[in-house]
């Protein structure tokens, strides 16, 4: 599908990030080349949902520079950063809800193929749709599946863009545990078809399992990165983010 | 052959038609009611550009009836003014209402429901008073004169061959561009909707930030809906004016704009066949209420009425409710909103053209996957349980 496959390319440079008196980001730098599963950890307001933002464009960062492939993104819109092959779930599921599941579907299909027969775009959607289990859904209106069968949603419409880079926002958050072997399933096969992936979760478990590196941010700064059994280990995320070790089993 | 639901859909949309075409003779060639007739089109295609506008892209408009006279007024000028033939005039009216529609498009994007709202309604009741008080170049409050189209005599005959009755009165040939003007104009926005752009218009209604997150072009999405909705209502404008001949300012009142909106909200402003039907609907009703025709003995039984104002005309047999009948409208309108809020008319529409024969099928399997799901899980985390399936399945919707 992706015709710039091991060529992905993403570097976040110094970036800082001012919210009014609140710093969220303090010079965050992070490389990621060719296809690799990124998982992206660290404490509520550690600043993963606004590292996201300024990646996908929604926020412009304070100072530094993203390049993407090679190109500076940072300046561009998240339109056009979406169409350069970065793609995204949100923290809270955003499915079209006064559309149906293949219209859903079909938007972003559109986007990369303005002109391909509806047939042939239908018949991808329905490959990917049924993937993930919600094929049977395809004339549903988005806002009428339960909570976690939108966020299948998402992730099938996601898979549409044909994205290099895909960001995924909690992914795990308040989803059944059958359903969680799916998406499981997704992000192997994602990884599989040689897309970079970064994953944000706090389902230690699974991040652990399916990483094949970590980065752990508090307050705005990278403390560690590196393989997961490494930062595991790494007594400064003991310390700052996993705590006393009769904290360690959190949510 | 399995019996679907949208072979009704398309026996009521043959019926519509052919209703469309042959309204004339229906009504007899009588002038006022083949007047009503080109009205109520005129109406529905105001207001299902309108439900383009607010009810796919999410752009709740009140300006719709300024570009509609916009585009009426640009016409009547640059044919009185740079001596254009009338159907040139229309094509520079309708190019002049896109070019405004594009400056306020882009003017409104960054707002949001009810700043949008209140931006339109004051463009809209700035653009009426400038001229209604400019009476050099725009008449002012007399209105401006827009000089009726000049018809070939060889397509006149054309027409007369097909049309035995087009020269039976003036409003037959009106009606006629008006019904044509109708069902181009909705094809056109019904092709539209079905495109690429279509699904662009909804995505970004629900959510701007999830649509650019997967591509879509926010920007042009938004201001595409705006521009487009704004040359349909000046195209249809300048088309109904040159038959009826003036247009004056009060026709861009925000009470006409309210009409248009009641319409489509009543017809269902998320569709285009739902929001035009519910003008249609609505613009008959409200002629036909101005005088109920009743037998005389039950309007003996209603006398009193003629102490709230309500006129009982014994000679005529009608029961006259001309003032009464925008407060059952008013009704309805709150009705529509506080329990259908997909309209009357849509909803309808929509269960008929439901694909349903395939969603079965793929149900059935959904429902075995399900079980083999369930009968993996509970065999991996808890055998003893495996007879109680129902702690494991997930509700589909």
């Amino acid at each position: 599908m992706s015709q710039r496959n091991g060529t992905i390319r993403l570097e976040v440079r110094n970036v800082i990030k001012n919210f009014g008196g609140l710093q969220a980001l303090k010079g965050v730098t992070l490389n990621i080349e060719g296809p690799q599963l990124v998982g992206l950890i660290g404490p509520n307001g550690a600043g993963k949902t606004t590292l996201t933002n300024i990646i996908t464009g929604l926020l412009k960062p304070s100072q530094g520079q993203v390049w993407f492939n090679g190109k500076r993104i940072d300046t561009l819109r998240p339109y056009h950063i979406a169409r350069l092959g970065i793609g995204r779930t949100f923290q809270v599921t955003r499915a079209f809800r006064r559309m149906t599941v293949l219209e859903n579907m079909l938007a972003p299909g559109l986007v990369k193929h303005p002109y391909m027969s509806r047939k042939e775009l239908e018949k991808r959607a329905y490959e990917i749709m049924e993937f993930l289990t919600i094929d049977h859904l395809r004339h549903e209106m988005g806002g009428n599946l339960s909570g976690g069968q939108q966020k299948l949603l998402e992730l099938a419409r996601l898979l549409m863009l044909e994205p290099d880079l895909i960001i995924l926002d909690e992914p795990f958050a308040g989803v059944h545990p059958k359903l969680q072997r799916t998406i499981y399933d997704y992000i192997q096969r994602v990884r599989e078809q040689g897309k970079a992936i970064i994953l944000i979760s706090h389902d230690m478990e699974s991040i652990f399992t399916l990483s094949e590196r970590l980065v752990v941010l508090n307050f705005g700064e990278i403390i560690a990165d590196g393989p997961p059994e490494e930062v595991k280990n790494d007594p400064a995320v003991i310390e700052a983010y996993l705590g006393k070790e009769e904290e360690d089993e959190f949510i | 052959m399995k019996f679907r639901r949208i072979y009704i859909l398309w026996g009521l949309t043959g019926i519509f038609l052919l209703g469309l075409a042959l309204y004339p003779p229906l009504v007899g060639l009588q002038p006022y009611w083949i007047l009503v007739g080109m009205t109520a089109l005129f109406y529905a295609i105001l207001a299902s550009s309108w439900s383009l506008l607010a009810g796919y892209t999410g752009q709740f408009s009140f300006a719709h009836m300024a570009f509609m006279g916009l585009g009426t007024y640009a016409a009547g000028i640059l044919i009185r003014d740079v001596g254009l033939k009338p159907w040139q005039a229309t094509i520079g009216g309708i190019l002049i209402t896109g070019l405004v529609g594009l400056v306020i498009g882009y003017l409104c994007l960054r707002m949001r429901a009810v700043y949008l709202a209140l931006f339109t309604i004051a463009f809209a009741e700035i653009f009426r008073l400038v001229v209604k008080a400019e009476v050099k170049f725009t008449g002012g409050p007399n209105g401006l004169e827009i000089p009726p189209y000049t018809i070939p005599d060889a397509l006149q005959a054309v027409f007369r061959f097909f049309i035995p009755y087009w020269d039976a009165n003036p409003y037959v040939p009106a009606y006629y561009f008006m019904a044509v003007l109708f069902f181009v104009s909705l094809l056109f926005m019904f092709m539209l909707v079905r495109s690429r752009f279509g699904i662009f218009f909804r995505a970004v209604r629900e959510d701007e930030e999830a649509a650019a997150a997967l591509g879509v072009h926010v920007v042009n999405t938004r201001v595409l809906a705006f521009v487009v909705s704004s040359m349909i209502a000046g195209f249809a404008g300048i088309v109904f004016h040159h038959f009826i001949g003036l247009i004056v300012p009060d026709q861009m009142q925000i009470g006409r704009m309210s009409l248009i909106i009641a319409m489509a909200v009543i017809g269902g402003s998320q569709n285009l066949i739902g929001a035009a039907l519910g003008a249609i609907f609505i613009h008959f009703s409200l002629e036909w209420l101005q005088s109920i025709p009743l037998p005389v003995a039950v309007l003996q039984q209603l006398l009193f009425l003629e102490d709230i104002g309500f006129s009982v005309d014994l000679n005529a047999g009608v029961l006259r409710t001309n003032a009464w009948r925008m407060v059952g409208f008013g009704l309805l309108l709150m009705l529509t909103l506080r329990f259908w809020q997909n309209g009357l008319i849509s909803p309808v529409l929509d269960w008929l053209a439901r694909r349903e024969a395939a969603e079965t099928v793929a149900q059935r399997f959904q429902a075995e996957r399900d079980m083999d799901a369930i009968d993996d899980v509970q065999a991996i985390t808890n055998p003893a349980e495996a007879g109680n399936p129902s702690s494991s399945s997930e509700p589909a919707s």
